[in-house]
């Protein structure tokens, strides 16, 4: 049979990891309050690039301090967060091919295109193995125009548990509340969750008396197919369980869940999902997917009337389209650390122990190369990461490097991440971690 | 402990022992008595401490203190399983085992690593495809020494799980409807050919692409905009047999994914496009009048871009008739429903309890939140039903023979040929024959597989699945290339090099398809055919990689052609602007003149058209300027390859297809291929160590054992060097033994760059394509090898060489590896095939109406 935590990870990966045996979430946070590293991180992706000139304060060439920098308009709204923040310019992601997107190559750090299975696991799924256990490892939310999300309500470009193996982003808020909280709820919502539990039950039911009857050796491998269903209800009931908890955090359904305006609407109502899941303890990463590693996206919300793939053909800096979207995800950006400054955690807040990754799926720009893929972090994680600083790097080092950098103040020692040794030859200048950025 | 300090009487005492044991019958399969003491510590006394110990230590292995098998010995253990296996040591210098001794020792190890491992993750290592091989070819083609004593052979029960491309073909049966047969046309892709990946080579499950009338944006946004969903079952491996039953489970992750993507489907079965559409006016049979009310601004890559046609495609299901406006919401509707989902999604009837339960499931969902969410909700149990994820093999019915093995019947038995051949449900005669009992015997079996065989409108993918798993020809298009290094093959950059290693896999389907049709010496036909399948862009990817000096030439050539090219269009164009400037002259000096004017009009819509003409030719000499490559000459009669044009739009794959005759001397057979080639490259160069591998297992039925883990397998990074010489690092004492029965099989393929193109020079020095065959159990075969060619000639007229071929399709349609047992059914099966002048429907008729096929025995999962 597999392991609790075995089992836990292989949910982490399911559909936004639907249901899922675990711990508590105190108890998790409790039994993981130890000093330096991240014990959650969340990914925000933007779609159709990131400028450099959008982020880097004007006139800062070399790498400092941006004590006496102004930040961009763009991300003005990040000004008061700057000693949170470090800039870095330079990286690259030439071998994964981000032109139109990179897909699951962007967080895997491989090749990816447009209709290319992922190679390999993501960052984000890699780190909700190691990191502190919580109920649902890893939740993916994904930002795109209404009709999209109306249509395809879960989608998988960006995150994988290996190769082949897509995770799901969750677009539709109405779905991901009934996932995370239907348990709490009332009316309809409540009488669909018991229904669904309902039914698991008696799957698991009629699979487990299914197995009854099979030879020694594949009752094993079947017992893992019954004990996923198993997992499901358990989660189901450890979330009921603690309602109280959930209950503090769960937002308010509002008109903008069945009657949105326009698709940011459904946009600040996944944030709010994604935001009541790392301050309730449910998750430990979130990937944000806004456009959805594709190259279309809408933001009408914002008074932006064009959608799609010309947004991505137009120059970001100075582009009033541009710094409209960046400024909302920079707002989004203010929220995430607003709201987990909120909560106390051992000595200080969550925020002190968390790691935003604010980045996009195409490098710089639409059509790129990836010579220079921009990465903005915000949080030192007790003093784990650099931060109130701008790094430029030479462009020798890619982004998996970043990404093993991360993964090693989650305590797993890797000198490369999704790199073989023969691709290191070609694509980075060193091994290990990147200096720049950790303390 | 010494050596010295061993007790002599013990030593004695266990050297007594084992001669008594090798002189005892061996029944492979049977349990072999013994712990180490008295059993392996002889064994290894007497073949391997000589050079293991402490005072000869050879390899840097002392096997002195090895002791009884334990967690931290179990990878010693393992290494030496495979060093006696595959009979590398004791050294040929040295005293040999005796067969049978050698034979017991090596399952000693592998139960004794069972049963240690059993609580520590398993010990499955036997089982695994890859080592097949371990066990000694010439025991099971050639006469068994005196001592060993078969049993008659049966494989164990056992669930299969359902393949990712099984899979999705099972669910796109509920939503699409797919071509019929064309016995015109019979290369293009059909109903019952697998699901295709799509551009990129990633599979996945389309919605209501048979009823797309018209879309908006190029191809990225019709790919975007068509609802779709990656297939949700997961294969961890890339190379081989894919799809052993002891492989794969569904896990809770999958299982959550099946039952969101179970309710798409259903609402979709129900509902049709009106399920996936932004808005109702999209199902229309005239476009225009969905124009009228479209949403306004870009629409591209939103499903709103998307006009459906009205009519139904697909036969209407009980499920839209549940569903369907106005119906009422009866027991026997829910029923049908029910009925008619369990049969397309575990390919059999319900049974009345199974039935009954999944109706009672659906009641309780629709008495909670009513008809519309309960009935989709309920309906979805279905998709995750043991039956639907898991074939079952278990032999629950029928009685045991003296043997203890029971024979497959019925449901089961019928549902094994059907899958040993297909992916869609048993069709009619053969579902007649289940039910009405005519499924019971080898001989009803073998009428229901010739039957299929003969038909070629029964699509039978399982084969070339076969195929796909034994050469490795299908991964060439996600081997990623380093740019710069694939610019140096003369294939196309980017993008372009991948869709033509997709395409290039679809060819090579195409092309083993055909010489299955002959159905005449297949292997060998496999091996060394003149033949090939190819679009446009293979004259590059079949030609010849220029060398430094015609490429040269050739770009001097073409500089000159284009010089020429550009003065003449200059010239034209000055002429053109000359004309323009005398109309301009005259329109001034006559503002009123109406035929001077138009005459100018004209004249500047020319000079537009010139200079339009101009740019177009020049990207048109940029493009398809190659001066590096002496392209194919490929001309040959028009055929199809089964792609599939519904994945990206116009952007599909195209079928199109001409059968050509490849370059002579420069190709034989698809391992020259550049879908075999690329797929056994990397991202920078050729994978002799691979393809060497390949040909030692796939072809001579060889074993390498796994890198040591004190190996740090890495070529040197020096791109001065060819890959030949870079190699020398394996040519080291320590990893020659091995080395030496993979490279120099894959090197004679240095002939073709890591593009597949041929080449006669390497880093501007003649290349050096020679290699040699040692060691492959047939004397005849070793001997050095000029090139590829000559090495694939060689092996194509061994008998040797095709018996492995048939030990690996045993493997394939029996899921598991040969035992010494299934010596017989291994036999019969290179007999049939031989018999039938290599016929490959002899050979799977054979396999199938075998006992190893048939017949099922729970204790025999050891």
């Amino acid at each position: 049979m597999i392991s609790r935590r075995k089992s836990l990870q292989t949910l982490a990966s399911g559909i936004g990891a639907a249901f899922g045996s675990a711990l508590f979430p105190e108890i998790s946070r409790a039994a993981s309050a130890s000093s330096g590293g991240p014990k959650r991180v969340i990914f925000f992706m933007q779609n159709q690039g990131f400028e450099p000139a959008t982020c880097i304060p004007a006139g800062m060439v070399n790498s400092g301090s941006l004590a006496k920098a102004v930040l961009p308009e763009p991300i003005a709204a990040l000004e008061p967060f700057k000693e949170k923040l470090h800039i870095i310019s330079g990286l690259h992601g030439i071998h994964t091919s981000p032109s139109h997107s990179a897909f699951f190559g962007a967080l895997g750090g491989y090749r990816g295109s447009d209709g290319v299975a992922p190679s390999g696991p993501t960052i984000d799924y890699e780190l909700s193995k190691v990191l502190p256990e919580t109920l649902l490892p890893h939740l993916c939310i994904g930002m795109d125009s209404m009709e999209n999300m109306k249509a395809k309500p879960t989608v998988a470009n960006l995150s994988a548990r290996g190769a082949g193996s897509p995770i799901f982003m969750h677009s539709n808020p109405n779905h991901l509340y009934q996932m995370l909280y239907g348990g709490i709820s009332s009316g309809e919502i409540r009488s669909h969750h018991e229904a669904c539990s309902g039914m698991l039950d008696r799957i698991e039911q009629m699979a487990s008396a299914e197995g009854k009857a099979l030879p020694v050796a594949d009752r094993e491998r079947y017992g893992e197919f019954v004990q996923g269903f198993n997992d499901m209800n358990d989660l189901r009931e450890r979330l009921n369980g603690a309602s109280d908890h959930l209950r503090k955090f769960a937002p308010e359904v509002d008109d903008r869940y069945n009657n949105p305006e326009f698709e940011t609407d459904w946009h600040d109502t996944l944030l709010d999902l994604g935001v009541s899941a790392l301050k309730s303890g449910i998750t430990s990463v979130l990937t944000i997917g806004s456009g959805r590693g594709e190259i279309f996206g809408s933001w009408k919300g914002l008074g932006v009337t064009e959608q799609g793939h010309n947004l991505g053909h137009m120059v970001q800096e100075n582009n009033p389209i541009w710094i409209k979207i960046r400024q909302y995800n920079s707002r989004m950006l203010v929220k995430l650390m607003e709201e987990l400054e909120s909560v106390p955690e051992g000595s200080g807040t969550m925020m002190d122990n968390t790691l935003i990754v604010y980045t996009s799926n195409n490098a710089d720009k639409q059509h790129t190369n990836g010579a220079n893929w921009p990465v903005m972090l915000l949080g030192n994680c007790n003093g784990a990461f650099k931060t109130g600083c701008f790094t430029q790097l030479d462009g020798t080092r890619p982004i998996n490097a970043l990404y093993a950098s991360i993964l090693k103040t989650a305590g797993v020692e890797v000198d490369r991440f999704n790199m073989s040794e023969q691709m290191a030859a070609k694509y980075d200048s060193g091994s290990g971690p990147l200096k720049e950025i950790l303390v | 402990m010494s050596r010295m300090t061993l007790p002599l009487a013990l030593a004695a005492v266990v050297l007594l022992g084992a001669t008594s044991r090798a002189e005892e019958t061996y029944t492979p399969g049977a349990p072999v008595r013994g712990d180490f003491e008295n059993f392996a510590q002889g064994f290894l006394d007497k073949h391997c401490l000589e050079c293991h110990d402490d005072v000869s230590t050879k390899g840097d292995l002392n096997l002195l203190d090895l002791g009884p098998v334990d967690e931290t010995n179990a990878a010693l253990w393992k290494s030496l399983w495979a060093q006696v296996a595959l009979q590398e040591m004791p050294p040929k210098k040295q005293e040999q085992p005796d067969v049978i001794e050698r034979l017991r020792f090596s399952d000693w190890i592998v139960s004794e690593l069972q049963r240690v491992m059993e609580d520590k993750g398993g010990f499955t290592a036997h089982l695994d495809p890859n080592k097949g091989n371990f066990i000694d070819h010439d025991l099971l083609f050639g006469p068994l020494p005196d001592g060993i004593k078969l049993v008659p052979t049966s494989s164990p029960t056992r669930i299969w799980r359902v393949t990712p491309q099984e899979h999705i073909t099972r669910l796109n049966e509920l939503i699409n409807i797919e071509p019929a047969f064309d016995p015109e046309k019979p290369g293009l892709r059909t109903r019952g050919d697998v699901v295709p990946t799509n551009h990129g080579g990633e599979l996945k499950l389309y919605f209501g692409t048979d009823r797309i009338l018209r879309w908006e944006g190029g191809t990225v946004a019709y790919a975007t905009a068509v609802k779709s969903i990656p297939v949700v079952l997961s294969s961890a491996r890339k190379t081989g047999f894919e799809n052993y039953p002891d492989f794969y489970t569904v896990n809770s992750a999958e299982a959550t994914q099946i039952l969101d993507l179970a309710e798409n489907i259903l609402r979709y079965m129900a509902y049709g496009p009106l399920s996936i559409v932004g808005m109702p006016e999209q199902i229309t049979d005239d476009p225009k009048t969905y124009d009228k009310v479209k949403p306004p601004g870009d629409l591209r890559g939103l499903p709103t871009a998307i006009v459906y046609s009205t009519k139904v495609a697909r036969e209407l299901t009980p499920v839209y008739e549940l569903m369907k406006e106005g119906s009422e919401f009866t027991d026997q509707g829910l029923r049908d429903a029910v009925n008619y989902l369990f049969e397309a999604l575990t390919f059999r009837p319900p049974s009345t309890k199974e039935s009954d339960d999944y109706v009672i499931l659906v009641k309780d969902s629709v008495a909670k939140v009513g008809k519309e969410d309960g009935v989709f909700m309920g309906l979805s149990a279905i998709f995750l039903d043991r039956d639907a994820l898991f074939r079952p093999e278990l032999a629950e019915t029928g009685k045991a023979d003296e043997h203890g093995r029971i024979m497959l019947q019925d449901w089961e038995l019928g549902l094994a040929v059907n899958h040993a051949l297909r992916y869609l449900k048993p069709d009619e005669a053969l579902h007649q024959a289940i039910t009405e009992g005519r499924m019971r015997t080898p001989e009803d079996v073998e009428r229901e597989v010739t039957r299929m065989l003969a038909d070629d409108s029964i699509r039978k993918p399982r084969i070339l699945r076969f195929f796909r798993d034994y050469f490795d020809y299908d991964l060439g298009g996600y081997i990623c290339k380093d740019n710069a290094a694939l610019g140096k093959t003369g294939a196309p950059a980017g993008t372009a090099h991948y869709s033509a290693m997709f395409d290039a896999t679809a060819s090579t389907d195409r092309l083993i398809e055909l010489i299955l049709e002959e159905d005449k010496d297949v292997l060998k036909q496999l091996l060394t055919t003149q033949q090939v399948v190819a679009t446009p862009r293979d004259s590059t990817y079949f030609g010849r990689r220029l060398t430094k000096e015609e490429s040269e030439a050739a770009m001097a050539a073409k500089k000159k052609a284009d010089q020429a090219a550009t003065q003449q269009e200059q010239a034209e164009l000055e002429t053109g602007k000359s004309k323009l400037a005398a109309l301009e002259a005259q329109a001034k000096a006559a503002p009123e003149d109406k035929q001077i004017k138009k005459a100018l009009d004209q004249q500047k819509k020319a000079v537009e058209a010139m200079k339009n003409k101009i740019k177009a030719a020049a990207r048109t000499r940029r493009d398809n300027a190659n001066v590096n490559v002496a392209g194919a000459k490929l001309t040959g009669p028009a055929i199809y390859a089964r792609v599939s044009r519904r994945s990206f739009g116009a952007g599909s794959m195209k079928p199109e297809r001409i059968l050509a005759t490849a370059p002579e001397g420069q190709r034989l057979g698809i391992l020259t291929h550049p879908s075999w080639l690329v797929s056994q490259s990397d991202a920078m160069d050729n994978h002799a160590i691979h393809r060497g591998i390949w040909i030692r297992t796939r072809l001579l039925g060889g074993g390498i054992p796994d890198v040591p883990i004190t190996v740090n397998a890495q070529l040197p990074d020096e791109p001065q060097n060819s890959l030949r010489e870079r190699m020398r690092v394996t040519r080291e004492k320590y990893c020659w033994t091995c080395h030496e029965k993979m490279d120099p099989l894959g090197l004679p393929f240095e002939m073709y760059n890591h593009a597949g193109l041929f080449r006669t020079t390497e880093l501007d020095e003649p290349v050096d394509a020679s290699g040699e065959i040692i060691d492959s159990g047939d004397p005849e075969l070793d001997g050095p090898v000029g090139n590829a060619l000559e090495m694939i000639q060689k092996l194509s007229e061994s008998e040797r060489v095709e018996q492995v071929f048939v030990r690996h399709a045993f493997r394939f349609w029996m899921g598991r590896n040969e035992t010494l047992n299934d010596a017989p059914v291994l036999q019969a099966a290179h007999k049939a095939y031989r018999d039938n002048g290599g016929s490959m429907n002899a050979l799977i008729t054979s396999l199938v109406t075998s006992d190893a096929f048939l017949y099922r025995r729970e204790e025999d999962k050891k």
